[in-house]
């Protein structure tokens, strides 16, 4: 167990080096720094505590497991579809960014609202 | 001193989750990379390698890429309930303990801000959107060697938590809880894939409501990646159009020319790195027979040159088995109308698995590569 770990965490190091080696000589190297940080900052200032702040805001609700579920499912489906609604300038031809964005969305979640709505209704049945 | 750190009641933020989340989030990252590295190998395969690519599956590229696009999309919402899992671990005090506790955290804090950056400016890249002062494609590819890294390097550190967490334990009293949870994750995993793996999966285009191209927006029946107007070529660009063919025997052949010659037809897909992809009908010239005419032998390779003024992929290289492959061809025609200017008209290459920036459009130009001894 203890050479696997040992092997399994050289090969780590080994495959970081590898990228820092394709990446270090790259131009733009301080923007891909900024680009890290950002990540980072985005979801450990921003979005990490408004999930927490909303898993604590359903915490007491009735049939949690469900609205969470649906919550999780739209969280999703918002985050994929944010940079499309946000990208700025035409679309570079007429065949990318094709669809309604913004409405399509709003179809997406309505209809797990409506999922989550029928699973209470058959949960509360039984 | 000890700073006021926030407290986290929450039962389910414990490496039972973490490892649960985890396995998902793993094999996901697993599938992305792998794919990765298959399509950057045939867009850019080292000289030993380029006469190994397999021509056959040809919708092997439309596999790959679709899973690598799909999985990553599958990854970003598997992130974000794995950060969600192990966030209260961040306002760990002492912030470190030892020298390798400090270690182990920095090596965290690159796992997680590769792995972020990676999934969220490939999400950026599949509109065509580039914010960015770095190129993509390079900083995406040395990052997903960081992100494998890590990884690794993660497992090696967590896994004796791993594995007293691999099952669950039976006196556990949040297991129900747990379950909600992980079928919620699975929900929002399927909704993310069912709206949008329809731009490469035809079965499931009724649901693409949220990915960045339908195949169905399209203009004879295929999406374009790059315009003729992004290439600078327009029509009066391609009068007095002749096909330069260099080789032992180099000869130039014009439009009517090439449409007098005997035409195939094939089925064949073109399949974008950004992973949408559609199959269409190609009619057109074997590249094997233009290439025989100039004297080249079976098993050489070809340089297309395009009319397009400026582009990474203006000139491309196609090894020796694609070029031999009786469905590659010279192709006048998609499904049945003479190629539109968008297209690649007069002409434009269309090969076998290979990733849509190599079917090249607006050709020019084709040089036998025959090796002179």
């Amino acid at each position: 167990m203890r050479a696997l770990r040992l092997s399994l965490g050289a090969a780590g190091v080994a495959l970081v080096g590898v990228g820092l080696f394709f990446l270090l000589p790259l131009p733009g190297l301080l923007g891909v720094v900024v680009w890290f940080a950002g990540a980072v900052a985005l979801h450990d200032v921003l979005i990490g505590p408004i999930v927490l702040a909303t898993g604590v805001l359903v915490a007491r609700l009735p049939d949690r497991a469900v609205v969470r579920g649906a919550l999780i499912t739209m969280g999703g489906l918002v985050l994929i579809t944010v940079p499309a609604l946000l990208r700025p300038g035409p679309s570079p031809n007429p065949t990318v960014l094709v669809q309604p964005y913004g409405r399509n969305l709003l179809i997406c979640l309505a209809a797990v609202a409506v999922v989550a709505v029928v699973l209470v209704l058959l949960r509360r049945r039984r | 001193m000890n700073p006021t750190l926030p407290r986290f009641r929450g039962r389910l933020h414990d490496a039972r989750t973490a490892v649960a989340i985890g396995r998902w989030l793993g094999s996901a990252v697993v599938v992305c990379f792998l794919t990765g590295l298959i399509s950057h190998v045939l867009q850019h395969p080292p000289g030993w390698m380029a006469g190994l690519l397999p021509v056959r599956p040809v919708w092997g590229y439309r596999l790959t890429q679709g899973l690598h696009v799909a999985s990553g999309l599958a990854a970003i919402v598997l992130v974000m309930a794995k950060l969600w899992a192990v966030y209260p671990r961040l306002f760990t005090w002492p912030a470190f303990r030892s020298p390798l506790h400090l270690a182990e955290r920095l090596s965290i804090a690159l796992l997680v801000a590769a792995t972020v950056f990676e999934l969220f400016t490939g999400l950026i890249n599949i509109l065509q959107w580039y914010p960015w002062p770095f190129s993509f494609t390079q900083t995406h590819y040395a990052v997903a060697w960081i992100v494998a890294g890590a990884l690794l390097l993660h497992l090696a550190v967590k896994a004796p938590l791993i594995r007293e967490n691999w099952r669950g334990k039976p006196a556990d009293l949040d297991a129900a809880d747990r379950r909600a949870l992980l079928a919620g994750v699975g929900a929002a995993v399927g909704a993310v894939t069912l709206t949008t793996v329809g731009q490469s999966l035809s079965a499931l285009r009724g649901f693409d409501l949220l990915a960045p191209r339908n195949p169905d927006v399209a203009t004879q029946g295929m999406p374009i990646n790059r315009t003729a107007a992004a290439a600078q070529v327009t029509y009066a660009s391609s009068e007095g159009w002749a096909l330069e063919v260099a080789g032992p025997k180099p000869y130039r052949v014009t439009l009517a020319e090439l449409e007098a010659l005997p035409q195939r037809r094939v089925r064949l897909p073109i399949a974008c790195v950004e992973g949408w992809s559609v199959d269409a009908w190609w009619s057109g010239v074997p590249l094997r027979d233009l290439l025989a005419r100039a004297g080249a032998p079976p098993g050489t390779a070809v340089r297309v040159e395009s009319l397009e003024v400026w582009g990474y992929y203006r000139v491309m290289e196609m090894p020796a088995q694609y070029a031999d492959d009786p469905q590659t061809l010279l192709a006048l025609r998609l499904n049945d109308e003479v190629l539109s200017l968008d297209h690649g008209y007069p002409a434009r290459i269309i090969a076998p698995n290979r990733p849509g920036v190599l079917q090249t459009k607006w050709v020019s130009r084709m040089e036998a590569q025959v090796e002179t001894l």
